[in-house]
């Protein structure tokens, strides 16, 4: 048991992560076909120069070598995770499983695919090691079909799989194609091959992207209606949320899409476009952000019953809309001793009562918590009139915060607790996750204290976003003690709408910064508004919209 | 753009697929209980009895465990087997004296993901 919750966390982390490197190695492979055409045998001089074919093929690298470590951890975990579960290790039954199965074949491809990347980077135009590796990559992408939630339908099974497997390489051609231009750009400075190929590459991805688009969403919605089927399956469901939240942001990276394909367009018409150099590239990093948030969403999809199989604990879109109800905050607390009183009683399996005293310590603690962030978003926004000098401190509400949070998240746990610290950090998987979000806390107030305040930390400004796009990922894989379907989702259906915003604050305060580096002229839209800034204060924003889901959060009593 | 070889391997991706789903047994995921006999067949005091539970879909039952719950929380491993059906699992529970009880399951499915959930149910007095 004292590594379940830990394995448990990390599993689903890692479905993240493997998803982020399945789409380097299948997007780097559409790149090179598609934008780089290293097929290409004609005499027209279409193909990419080779120093950037090399770009190419270190993505391709990179993404291998993690997906083997990825996939290979994860199989170890998978087996941890049994051992701490059952009690003890039936390896052969294990070893039997199509899991187990589909993920060691992952594992002998990625291997491969190292290989073979090694063999491209001493000759990126080894026309041999692409066929090879083009044709690896039809085992790797058949594979997930083994991977996913179809796998186990009684019925359409074949059609889910199928649908699901086309799905995932939609998302990989898209967020393959985005970190291809991401690192295209970053090469440069010191490429001049990278920079004259620039505007081609997002010319010629404006296609492939808006292809991928369509395939995402002509799969995406029957897998939707299939594993939905309702409205309240839809707000009612964990499941329904995650799919709602990567709508949400597809809708996101999607503008930003638009706005690059827009500044293709003008340079292909024109020759020339100041936005193509002056704001595409920090679209393209904030629509990353926006991506490896859509990606763990998808991940943690997986770990989701379908809405259409738990009807009976389905919540009303009511019932939803009660928990972000505006209300009094809660400033008052149950004592520790009131709370340690009805512990053994909600943790009870057969003689189960629900605590009363518990419910009002979480309250407690999550309306506190969105006092201080409402009140430094306040702050915050009013840093924006540039009046007041001191307005620059507000993120010391965040040291605060996680000094909160470290004494109050789980009161059964050291300091307050009987629970030794490690103890209980790493055997359950929910106070492990408090635990991050208050180091995260801390680490966000520290970080962007001295980034607001000191003129020589320009790096560290970059922490902020990072951070927060961090946090947004633990919300929306964050989970809460099973048993309780309908309850946890009520709960989990707010840290979901937060993780969401989260990425909003990542991807807006990034944009802030990057545009303010851009010059003058480019920052500005046609209505005259400074993007930079619009950018940054929609990111306090947001915030502040997460500030007031807590600060009105009421948990139900189960 | 593609050389022929490559053409090749994408026009047979399709079959390749099929026949891999053809080929590949049948397997089963996220597994949670959408219904057991429990609602229609009551628990009678000092008999043993055989309860079903439906899944949404089926669960590598060797991975698998199930346990009975007594008062003050005292866990009893039971044998389990599957039902008729896929989706069906058949647990054994033993003779039991009236009082609260659980039915407290953990599922491996093949999606890899281990389902834990508890099923709470009354053995009442004839």
């Amino acid at each position: 048991m004292f590594i379940q919750g830990l394995a448990n966390f990390i599993d689903d982390f890692l479905g993240g992560l493997m998803l982020i490197s399945y789409a380097l190695i299948v997007g780097s492979l559409i790149w090179a076909a598609w934008i780089l055409r290293i097929w290409d045998r004609s005499s027209a001089g279409a193909g990419a120069p080779e120093p950037v074919v090399a770009i190419c093929v270190r993505i391709l690298k990179a993404g291998a070598i993690t997906l083997a470590a990825m996939q290979g951890t994860k199989l170890l975990i998978k087996g941890l995770l049994l051992a701490a579960t059952l009690g003890d290790f039936p390896l052969g039954a294990y070893m039997g499983t199509v899991q187990f199965i589909a993920g060691l074949l992952r594992f002998i491809l990625s291997c491969g695919f190292i290989y073979l990347a090694v063999q491209l980077s001493a000759a990126p135009r080894n026309r041999s090691a692409w066929n090879t590796a083009a044709v690896l990559t039809v085992p790797l992408v058949i594979s997930g079909a083994w991977l996913v939630h179809g796998v186990g339908r009684f019925e359409h099974r074949e059609q889910l799989m199928v649908m699901t497997v086309i799905h995932q390489l939609a998302a990989a051609v898209w967020f393959g194609g985005v970190a291809q231009l991401l690192f295209l750009w970053h090469t440069r400075r010191s490429e001049q091959a990278a920079h004259e190929f620039w505007p081609l590459a997002i010319t010629r991805f404006g296609w492939l992207g808006a292809a991928s688009v369509l395939l995402l969403v002509s799969t995406g919605l029957p897998l939707a209606i299939e594993y939905i089927g309702s409205l309240d399956g839809l707000f009612g469901t964990g499941y329904g949320a995650l799919v709602a939240t990567k709508v949400a942001l597809m809708g996101g990276a999607l503008y930003f899409a638009y706005r690059n394909r827009k500044a293709g367009k003008e340079w292909k018409l024109r020759g020339a476009s100041a936005d193509l150099t002056g704001k595409v590239p920090y679209f393209i990093e904030a629509e990353t952000f926006v991506l490896v948030g859509v990606l763990f969403v998808a991940a943690t999809l997986s770990s989701q019953p379908p809405s259409v199989d738990i009807k009976d604990t389905t919540a009303t879109v009511s019932e939803v809309a009660y928990m972000f109800a505006p209300r009094l905050p809660k400033i008052s607390s149950p004592t520790h001793e009131q709370l340690l009183a009805g512990e053994a009683g909600r943790v009870a399996v057969v003689d189960k009562v629900p605590s009363v005293a518990a419910t009002e310590w979480s309250d407690y603690n999550h309306n506190i918590s969105g006092i201080f962030l409402t009140g430094m978003c306040l702050v915050a926004m009013l840093s924006y009139t540039g009046r007041f000098r001191w307005t620059r401190y507000w993120p010391v509400g965040f040291i605060g915060l996680s000094i909160f949070l470290f004494f109050r998240s789980d009161a059964e746990t050291w300091p307050l607790g009987p629970i030794g610290f490690w103890e209980s950090t790493f055997g359950n998987g929910e106070v492990f996750q408090h635990r991050i979000a208050t180091l995260l806390a801390f680490l966000l107030g520290v970080m962007e204290l001295r980034a607001r305040t000191r003129p020589d930390a320009d790096r560290l400004r970059y922490m902020f976003p990072v951070l927060s796009a961090f946090g947004g990922i633990l919300l929306l894989t964050h989970s809460h003690a099973e048993f309780e379907l309908k309850s946890e989702y009520l709960i989990q259906s707010t840290h979901t709408a937060m993780g969401l915003l989260a990425v909003v604050v990542a991807s807006g305060r990034w944009l802030e910064l990057r545009l303010a580096a851009a010059p003058a002229s480019s920052s500005r839209t046609v209505a005259g508004f400074d993007e930079g800034h619009v950018a940054g204060f929609l990111s306090i924003l947001a915030m502040f919209v997460i500030g007031n889901f807590l600060m009105f959060y009421r948990e139900p009593l189960y | 753009m593609f050389p022929r070889a490559i053409n090749q391997s994408g026009r047979l991706m399709p079959a390749i697929a099929l026949c891999l789903l053809a080929l590949t047994p049948k397997a089963w995921s996220h597994a949670v209980v959408t219904e057991s006999s429990l609602t229609s067949h009551p628990v009678k005091p000092n008999h043993p009895t055989k309860v079903v539970l439906f899944f949404n879909s089926g669960v590598e039952l060797a991975l698998s465990r199930v346990f009975l719950v007594s008062k003050g929380d005292v866990f009893h491993p039971v044998n389990i087997a599957n039902g008729k059906k896929a989706g069906e699992m058949l647990v054994d529970i033993p003779p039991l004296e009236p009082g609260d009880y659980a039915l407290k399951y953990k599922v491996f499915a093949a999606d890899g993901h281990f389902t834990e959930n508890v099923i709470r149910f009354r053995v009442d007095n004839p």
